[in-house]
């Protein structure tokens, strides 16, 4: 009985020993993947910006400008893209939405990402685009992969459609988590014109005044690094209208402004984040861990079990050796320890060592345990 | 012998269980119905 059980526990401790690898290395990647239907809005504020008015062609200053972005999943496409490339793909249609601080739009630009749903590489199928120009992007956006590593990343761009290094700059702790801290700085580059602007303007009619867009921006990042989620983000960002072939003329701000999360967005996030993080945590520490020192637990009961019951083995084997030939019952009956003198602790082995003498196959212990007799 | 059967059992257990599980993989659930927001939402 006590050798049947230290088997039981054996199978236990190496099913539990083998699911921690199992799990860390086999099951993570393809469990921990962000769903192909999440839908998830941000709002960031920059307050007391420059924008420009497009009515009388000047910048002026106002209290806030919102930018609302919504990342939404198309599950849709991202199936006929996992169909086609054979991987587990999530497509975002994304928007960034600006607006004033009457709430009016300043520019909106679309987007779509796609991107492998564990490991957050880029996938080129499906109709990528920013503003619906086809890009090829490298890097990631919006978010870090799951286990965000202390190195420089490449992050696409979606003003100038380009990916650049992102930096990472040390840990930082943001209301009570660790986050590793990025930042990225985009040199005053030209870009598109958004086809989107207030009064009905377009690139054509911007180009027909005579005026071409610039850009740069510091972007900065607080990244929680299980999830690879920011729970925060600021940029310093500008944006000018340059007269084309005019050097000598003076530019138009069309945005300037410091970038933040309002403060409920940015709750909501790190609530969010603090709970995911412990969902990948169990795939990757907890259970991983876990499972491992069960196993080792378990095993360590196993061979305990199985030296008690070689232990006592050979001594009851040895008082029961006269009654073996009486057939399977003889070995319980051999009442180990009462015969051997051993007194009560060793008639408690009954179960164990008997069980397994009183099996009537090759009896394997049997032989060994009569040699010494 | 028998603790290589029962190691093998064990060993076996935990390859179905995780395999089962991995292949059932997650729902893929639906796009949502909520907008790409063209207004400033009042609360997340």
């Amino acid at each position: 009985m006590r050798r049947r059980a230290s088997l039981v526990l054996l199978a236990f401790a190496v099913f539990f020993a083998a699911l921690s690898p199992l799990i860390r290395w086999y099951g993570f990647p393809r469990l921990a993947k962000i769903p192909p239907g999440q839908y998830q809005h941000m709002v960031l504020e920059a307050k007391n910006a420059t924008l420009l008015d497009y009515a009388t062609m000047k910048s002026r200053k106002v209290p806030k400008v919102s930018i609302v972005q919504t990342l939404k999943g198309n599950v849709e496409a991202a199936e006929k893209v996992g169909d086609r490339t054979g991987r587990d793909v999530v497509v975002w249609d994304t928007l960034s939405y600006v607006a004033d601080d009457k709430g009016k739009m300043v520019s909106r630009i679309p987007e779509r990402y796609v991107f492998d749903a564990h490991s957050q590489e880029p996938v080129h199928a499906g109709g990528e685009h920013v503003d619906g120009d086809p890009v090829r992007r490298e890097g990631i956006e919006y978010k870090w992969p799951f286990l965000t590593e202390k190195r420089d990343y490449a992050y696409f761009d979606f003003q100038t459609r380009t990916s650049a290094p992102i930096h990472y700059k040390g840990t930082r702790t943001v209301r009570g988590l660790e986050t590793y801290y990025f930042e990225q700085t985009i040199p005053w580059t030209k870009v598109k014109v958004p086809q989107h602007l207030p009064l009905g303007a377009t690139p054509e009619t911007v180009d027909q005044v005579g005026l071409e867009r610039w850009y740069s921006t510091k972007r900065m990042f607080w990244v929680e690094p299980t999830t690879g989620a920011p729970v925060d983000g600021q940029e310093l960002h500008k944006e000018e209208m340059r007269w084309k072939d005019q050097p000598g003329r003076k530019p138009l701000t069309a945005f300037a402004g410091h970038v933040k999360m309002r403060p409920d967005f940015q709750d909501e996030a790190v609530g969010l984040v603090t709970s995911q993080r412990h969902l990948v945590l169990a795939l990757t520490t907890y259970l991983p861990w876990g499972f491992l020192a069960l196993g080792g637990l378990l095993f360590a009961l196993s061979l305990t079990l199985e030296a008690r019951a070689r232990g006592r083995g050979p001594t009851g084997e040895t008082a029961a050796t006269g009654e073996d030939g009486a057939g399977p019952g003889s070995g319980g009956r051999g009442g180990d320890g009462p015969r051997d003198g051993n007194g009560p602790a060793d008639g408690g082995g009954d179960g164990d060592g008997d069980g397994t003498h009183q099996t009537p196959g090759p009896g394997t212990g049997r032989g060994k345990h009569r040699q010494p007799a | 012998m028998r603790a290589l059967i029962a190691a093998a059992i064990g060993l076996a257990a935990a390859l179905a269980l995780v395999f089962g599980i991995t292949a059932m993989g997650a729902p893929p659930g639906e796009t949502s119905k909520e907008p790409l927001h063209t207004t400033v939402p009042e609360h997340p």
